[in-house]
């Protein structure tokens, strides 16, 4: 399990195990993984958030041109596993659940679980993010040395 | 926004190509996916038409390696240049920490550069961004073209260049400039976070 801050881990390890769901993804509504638990060395996990985000953003969008307010969540059932995508309000800012789940739970079992996840978050949110110092002043021939061995120049 | 795990000391940014259509958006990342060791970025993903036209983005994560004892990776996504994807574009550039706008530098194409500018400048305010706070660089595009073809340098830096940000001359097909322009970027917005000022 890897989170941002630590007070997401917890509910986040809950509602797994609950729903029985294989992989949660969280997200920013900009695509930036936020946290990940479950079986997270299966998905190319940027990929998928930036793709996540993509289409929460587009069928928002979609919602407003029709007029229908947020739809709250999208399911895609596939033959061996499906996805439920939800986005949802935190104290952090709008944020975005991806679950991949297979047949050993159901897609009602996994919103279920995923209103009362969301629910928890909301309580287990500090009220001030953490704020610190986070580069040093010189940080620019670090820079300069990590983009010429990306080049190899 | 940038997203910083304090945790895990993980930095991770979003710097969006944006530009008008063919321009060179996607040839930027392209040659970008192209150099970098495979150790060091992600998959890249090309939505795209039929044509290989941009339909919603193309995105490329890539790991800078440590910087301040932070392991830093960018995600770079490129938008949909052409007028009529708009909503799309809107999307794209949400959470921006920076923007690299790629003109195309064929004289032709010099009112389409500044109607995309003007776009941009226009979605940014939209999501209550202005664009004088927010990391920008300038790549003039396909300088390799012959020279009755193009602007120059200074001649696009005149026309769209209003305040006077890095600018970058670039063949991206063949890769001048695309590294220069990331470094720009980079640079840019990772002073922005290391002291919280805009950007110069």
């Amino acid at each position: 399990m890897r989170a941002l801050e630590p007070w997401v881990g917890p509910p986040l390890q809950e509602f797994l195990a609950e729903s029985s769901a294989r992989v949660t993804l969280l997200m920013t509504s900009a695509g930036q993984v936020v946290a990940q638990h479950g079986f997270t060395r299966s998905l190319d996990v940027m990929s998928a958030a930036a793709l996540g985000a993509g289409i929460m953003a587009s069928t928002d969008e979609l919602a407003r041109l029709m007029g229908s307010g947020r739809f709250g969540a999208m399911v895609h059932q596939g033959a061996r596993q499906g996805m439920y995508l939800s986005a949802f309000d935190t104290p952090r800012g709008r944020w975005i659940g991806l679950v991949v789940f297979g047949p050993e739970t159901s897609v009602g079992l996994v919103q279920l679980f995923f209103q009362q996840f969301v629910d928890e978050l909301a309580a287990a949110a500090p009220p001030e993010a953490p704020q610190g110092p986070v580069l040093a002043e010189n940080f620019e021939r670090e820079l300069n040395a990590s983009l010429r061995a990306l080049f190899g120049r | 926004m940038s997203l910083v795990n304090f945790t895990a000391r993980e930095i991770t940014c979003k710097i969006v190509y944006y530009g008008p259509g063919r321009s060179g958006k996607t040839t930027n990342l392209q040659y970008v996916f192209g150099r970098v060791p495979e150790t060091r970025r992600g998959r890249m993903v090309s939505l795209a038409t039929h044509g290989d036209r941009t339909l919603f983005f193309d995105f490329l994560p890539i790991d800078l390696g440590s910087i301040s004892g932070f392991t830093t990776k960018f995600q770079l996504y490129t938008v949909p240049g052409q007028s009529y994807y708009n909503a799309t574009r809107k999307l794209v550039l949400q959470g921006a920490d920076g923007v690299v706008f790629v003109a195309d530098s064929q004289a032709r194409r010099f009112d389409d550069n500044l109607e995309s500018l003007q776009n941009l400048q226009e979605n940014l305010l939209e999501q209550g961004v202005d664009i004088r706070q927010l990391p920008v660089v300038f790549q003039y595009n396909k300088q390799d073209l012959p020279p009755d073809l193009v602007l120059s340098h200074e001649d696009l830096d005149d026309a769209l260049n209003f305040r006077g940000v890095h600018s970058f001359a670039a063949d991206a097909l063949h890769g001048s400039g695309v590294f220069e322009t990331l470094k720009g970027i980079s640079e840019l917005v990772l002073r922005r976070l290391a002291d919280g000022s805009p950007a110069a």
